[in-house]
């Protein structure tokens, strides 16, 4: 599906109404029937009227259209016949979001009312009725905005090409077309037009993509790859008859060669996850069970570094919303990056809080250092999260480094990462992964203090017992 | 609002908060469109910008008139008193918010001019987006009515604070390294600085829809970032400091 699904109270109260038509025919054939057997003499005129009350029931409840929408689209339309009802079915279904908006005044905004909204519009919009709010408050861009008008009293159709608000950006085309006025409508005037949404973001960010990673690739992989023909001419020239440094110069490509490599791997995966954002996953992954893992994969190289991980993991798991790779791989990327800054002897801390409310998965976690939130989801009332923190003990950054953590390749200047250097793309990819499954990334640091990452996901819901 | 007996005040109260609505879609376009006016170095885009803002104040004009009218013909009290102020309260705020994107695409029509300098952009870039989203968010809050959103764009102020002094850094290392960048540095850290703005106009915006929601002020210490070498104590008048490009 093109958009996010959140669940949107919608109240079929049409039905309701079929129901008491029903109901108030039943009263007054009952009543009727009272009357008959207290008066014998009127019995023959109130049996035809119980038949032709029976009768009108019959035929109200022959046609019922299902929802609200469809009756409210009745009203409007001068004759469909009986595909009015299937019509109204075809603008609930179908998967862009659809709007209808009613004029009112010219020269007052506030007269821009939504008639009629499908299915995906309410969605999107997260609209509670079909219709009757105002258009401003779901769609704010002035261009859709100046489109709608000239439809609606220029009776002009325009295409105009938005982007979408939200952690994660969307791209929309909205096709607005002037609609045949209606007269009778509790719309409050007659002029009306179609605002249809079709969402492009897939479309933009396979463009945006492919020109990012070549910017990145060529870029980045220049400077390897000059070593390599700077080595290359030497062991060409006057290297070529000395073995000792024939093996010293192919050691050194070979690191080159492994840096180029892991490189391209992160610059994919990158451009993948950055394509995936808009859609949220919806997987269900034990985080506790997930962080274990990674910690006794990375327990050869922590072994070897000597640097303990201590992992407090409760026993009950955590279960959240997510792609059990890419969460894995964020745990993974943390702590490799707090291996990194770790010296021999020294301790990480990897832990797991759950049930927490965005506020408090977001808290500082430090008392004497600088916070600061690195990627915020869009607020959802009443949305728990998991934390997983990853602590170490390593020099830790100032507070002006820490908003340009997640850049691509940035590096805190004055600080080694070790002989396995980094491609710099580890936390841009964290950032990315967190983005994508709608959670929360923030730093605790301070000089001198280490640094805590604390990565959070969205709990899933409690499974359908 | 449904309960005013007269329908017209209730009415003429609504179209307040639609056209307060309105002008906050145009602020936002404004200054999305300013900052990609920068990062694409997209000259006519930026001359849009630096256009369409008389809009802006042609609507910050009329919505002061509408309340103003509203209040005098209709005395409104209690939350209904607090909403016309409110919408004469943002309206400002906004007005304010359009001055500060035009003359950042008015930098970025002096920057196109100059060599592209892609990594500083990029920060530029990364600030705006991170200052529209502030703007959206605190938007929605007043659509919605939604105290908890605006108290969240209220408390994260600091992480504007904190991106502009990391790009004020980061402009600082640039110039000392070439001083030919100095001007197009001077008008990236007036961008900057715009773009810190428009992220305290969004927190104040916050103040106003809490206190037209609630009736109460604000309490509390705002998050505060350390102010950065280049931070006054006191307020300076970074606009008028500015050269030509900053006549507004």
């Amino acid at each position: 599906m093109p958009y996010d699904h959140s669940p949107s109270p919608v109240a079929p109260t049409a039905s309701s109404r079929l129901w008491t038509a029903g109901a108030s025919g039943g009263v007054a054939i009952l009543v009727m029937a009272v009357l008959a057997v207290m008066k014998p003499e009127l019995a023959g005129w109130l049996a035809a009227g119980a038949v032709a009350v029976a009768l009108a029931t019959w035929l109200v409840n022959r046609n019922p259209p299902a929802a609200a929408d469809e009756m409210e689209f009745d009203q409007g339309a001068v004759d469909l016949g009986p595909d009015a009802a299937l019509l109204g079915d075809v603008f609930e279904a179908l998967d862009d979001p659809l709007l209808i908006v009613s004029g009112g005044e010219a020269d007052d905004i506030a007269g821009r009312r939504i008639a009629l909204a499908n299915a995906a519009a309410r969605d999107l919009f997260r609209l509670n009725g079909a219709g009757g709010g105002l258009l401003v408050s779901v769609l704010r861009e002035p261009r859709v905005l100046e489109a709608v008008d000239e439809a609606l009293f220029g009776a002009v159709g325009t295409e105009v090409d938005y982007v979408g608000g939200g952690v994660q950006e969307r791209h929309w085309r909205a096709f607005v077309r002037p609609l045949p006025a209606r007269e009778n409508s509790n719309w409050g005037g007659g002029a009306l037009a179609l605002l249809a949404l079709r969402d492009e973001t897939d479309v933009r960010r396979m463009e945006k993509m492919r020109v990012d990673f070549l910017a990145n690739a060529s870029h980045e992989l220049r400077t390897p790859l000059a070593s390599l023909s700077g080595f290359i001419e030497t062991l060409k020239g006057h290297a070529r008859d000395d073995p000792k440094a024939r093996d010293k110069f192919l050691d050194i490509m070979a690191v080159q060669a492994d840096r180029m490599r892991r490189l391209v791997a992160d610059l994919l995966s990158l451009s993948r996850i950055e394509l995936n954002e808009h859609i949220a996953p919806l997987g269900r992954v034990n985080l506790a069970r997930a962080t274990a893992d990674v910690v006794d994969a990375v327990s050869v190289i922590s072994r070897e570094r000597q640097v303990t991980i201590h992992a407090e993991l409760p026993h009950g798991g955590a279960a959240v919303t997510g792609d059990r790779d890419e969460i894995a791989q964020v745990v993974q990327n943390l702590i490799d990056n707090a291996l990194k800054y770790s010296s021999a002897g020294g301790t990480i801390e990897v832990g797991i809080e759950i049930d927490r409310t965005l506020d408090e998965a977001m808290a500082a976690r430090m008392a004497e250092g600088n916070r600061l939130s690195l990627a915020t989801p869009d607020r959802e009332t009443g949305q728990r999260y998991a934390v997983v923190t990853v602590r170490d003990h390593g020099p830790g950054m100032a507070r002006e480094h820490l908003p340009r953590l997640t850049e691509r390749f940035y590096r805190v200047e004055g600080q080694k990462s070790g002989e396995r250097q980094g491609t710099g793309l580890g936390l841009a990819i964290v950032r990315h992964i967190i983005i994508r499954h709608r959670g929360g990334l923030s730093v605790d640091s301070a000089p001198g203090c280490g640094a805590i990452f604390a990565a959070c996901f969205p709990l899933a819901p409690a499974p359908d017992a | 609002m449904n309960q005013h007996t007269v329908k017209a005040y209730g009415d003429e109260l609504n179209q307040l908060t639609a056209e307060v609505v309105r002008m906050g879609g145009l602020a936002e376009a404004q200054v999305a469109d300013a900052i990609e006016s920068v990062a694409r170095r997209d000259v006519a885009l930026a001359k849009a910008v630096v256009e369409r803002d008389n809009r802006l104040d042609a609507l910050h004009r009329d919505i002061e008139k509408k309340a103003i009218r509203l209040i005098a013909l209709r005395q409104p009290v209690a939350s209904d008193l607090r909403r016309t102020l409110g919408a004469m309260k943002l309206a400002s705020d906004l007005e304010r918010t359009g001055d500060l994107a035009k003359n950042i695409a008015k930098r970025a029509l002096i920057l196109a001019e100059a060599e592209p300098m892609q990594p500083l952009t990029r920060s530029i870039e990364r600030m705006g987006r991170l200052v529209s989203n502030r703007l959206r968010d605190v938007l929605d809050a007043y659509t919605a009515s939604e105290i908890e959103r605006a108290l969240s764009v209220w408390q994260t102020d600091d992480e504007v604070d904190e991106h502009y002094n990391a790009l004020f850094r980061e402009l600082l290392t640039y110039m000392m390294g070439d001083p030919r960048t100095i001007t197009a540095c001077t008008h990236l850290l007036f961008m900057a600085k715009n773009l810190e703005r428009i992220g305290d106009h969004a927190t104040n915006i916050a103040e106003t829809v809490h206190y037209e929601i609630t009736g109460e002020e604000m309490l509390g210490e705002r998050p505060k970032a350390v102010p950065g070498p280049g931070e006054e104590p006191t307020p300076t008048p970074h606009l008028s400091a500015s050269p030509d490009a900053a006549d507004d």
